[in-house]
């Protein structure tokens, strides 16, 4: 490009500029020669009878392809707010119908409950004993003195949180609580004496488990979020003192002000636990066919009890 | 004039008819849409230059789609499908682009 400009051109940079400066398609420069050489004379445009059936199919076919492919990229887009939309739908409604036969549930609990205490009216002692079992189970709504404990994951990662060194706060660490910290709170509170304890309104029973799935903490197999509320029935005064000394409220107490999470536990003076869907034991047994309800550990009397009749 | 009434006319059954595309077809849409859109500004610049050809507009737009999606098959193929369908629009969008400019200076003379 210096000097002589055309000669110097090597293959490629012909290449280049041929395709820069051909744009339009050799067939028609070569179509039009034709015509030339065929008949000069002639008149210039020769009307032939494909002429217009070409064009008319060749245009609609542009057409059809430049529409095909807009309406099939627009249409791509809603497809999958629509699927999405569908799947949130699916889910709230399947929701709203799990809620609907829990609440089914527990009315045909209650219902079962008051035909059986009419049976059982008689005999006190018999429908007290069944209460006090229930109770144990959670199966039914629990209500008495005790202790809550709210923790909640930090409402958002601002920067005015990070007052320490750099890397003392994760960035973005917005979900810092998982079913472990739920779990040690519930283990503290069971092995402060707690007789009952619901998390987020689930109630825990023997069969409870508090696990984590993605990123939704899981009681029961029932999805809970983040202020996390755990009620714990019990000797108020004991549970607070108890929870309070323990090491795990001074952990807790430690990640409020390092992650920012919020932690606060306090003295109930009426908590009232919902009850549990019951679920039926299926494969365990009593060991012995008339285990007195107050000594679970049955091998202690072998004796004047043991043996099937 | 009947090649903008049928230019209407496809895009009209386009919209009524709604096809499906087979998902095998899908990546290749976009490459026919470039080399109708080469075929065309390629037609009206041949009409404007007195050389238009019903027979080669056809056959080229035909020829351009076919060998634009073959090209970007190939690629798919043997792993450079994404470059190769960047080539294929970049040599159409360079013939569009002139072509559009020859337009422009046989339209308004400048």
């Amino acid at each position: 490009m210096t000097s002589p400009g055309r000669r110097s051109l090597n293959t490629a940079e012909l290449l280049l500029a041929e395709l820069v400066t051909n744009t339009l398609d050799p067939g028609y420069a070569a179509a039009a020669r034709r015509r030339e050489q065929r008949g000069a004379e002639s008149s210039p445009h020769p009307p032939r009878w494909h002429d217009h059936v070409a064009i008319v199919v060749g245009c609609l076919l542009v057409g059809f392809v430049v529409v095909i492919a807009y309406v099939h990229q627009n249409r791509a887009a809603p497809d999958t707010a629509t699927v999405h939309d569908a799947l949130v739908q699916r889910v709230q409604q399947v929701q709203a119908s799990t809620d609907q036969v829990a609440a089914q549930e527990r009315a045909l609990a209650a219902n079962v409950e008051s035909l059986r205490n009419a049976a059982l009216g008689s005999d006190g002692g018999l429908s007290a004993e069944l209460q006090q079992q229930e109770l144990l189970a959670g199966t039914v709504a629990a209500k008495g003195p005790g202790l809550q404990v709210s923790l909640s994951d930090p409402v958002a990662p601002t920067p005015a949180q990070t007052a320490g060194r750099k890397g003392t706060v994760p960035v973005g660490a917005v979900q810092v609580l998982t079913d472990a910290d739920i779990r040690s709170v519930v283990n503290q509170l069971w092995s402060d004496g707690a007789e009952a304890i619901s998390v987020n309104d689930v109630r825990l029973t023997p069969t409870s488990a508090i696990r984590l799935a993605g990123e939704a903490v899981l009681v029961d197999f029932q999805p809970i979020a983040s202020p996390y509320v755990i009620r714990a029935i019990g000797n108020a005064n004991s549970l607070d003192t108890a929870f309070a000394s323990s090491s795990i409220a001074s952990r807790y107490q430690t990640l409020q002000g390092v992650s920012g999470i919020s932690f606060t536990f306090s003295e109930q003076t009426s908590v009232t636990l919902p009850g549990s869907s019951s679920v039926m034991p299926r494969y365990a047994q009593a060991s012995s066919s008339t285990t007195p309800t107050s000594t679970p550990s049955s091998s202690s009397t072998p004796s004047s009890t043991g043996g099937t009749r | 004039m009947i090649a903008v009434l049928a230019l209407i006319v496809g895009v009209v059954a386009g919209l009524l008819l709604k096809p499906t595309v087979p998902t095998a077809l899908e990546p290749y849409l976009p490459i026919a849409v470039i080399a109708a859109l080469d075929a065309v500004f390629g037609g009206a610049r041949a009409r404007l230059d007195g050389i238009f050809d019903s027979k080669v507009f056809v056959v080229s737009f035909v020829s351009n789609v076919v060998v634009a999606a073959l090209i970007v098959f190939l690629g798919d193929k043997l792993g450079v499908g994404g470059q190769l369908s960047t080539a294929v629009v970049v040599v159409l969008g360079i013939r569009i682009f002139g072509n559009a400019a020859a337009i422009r200076r046989h339209l308004f003379h400048a």
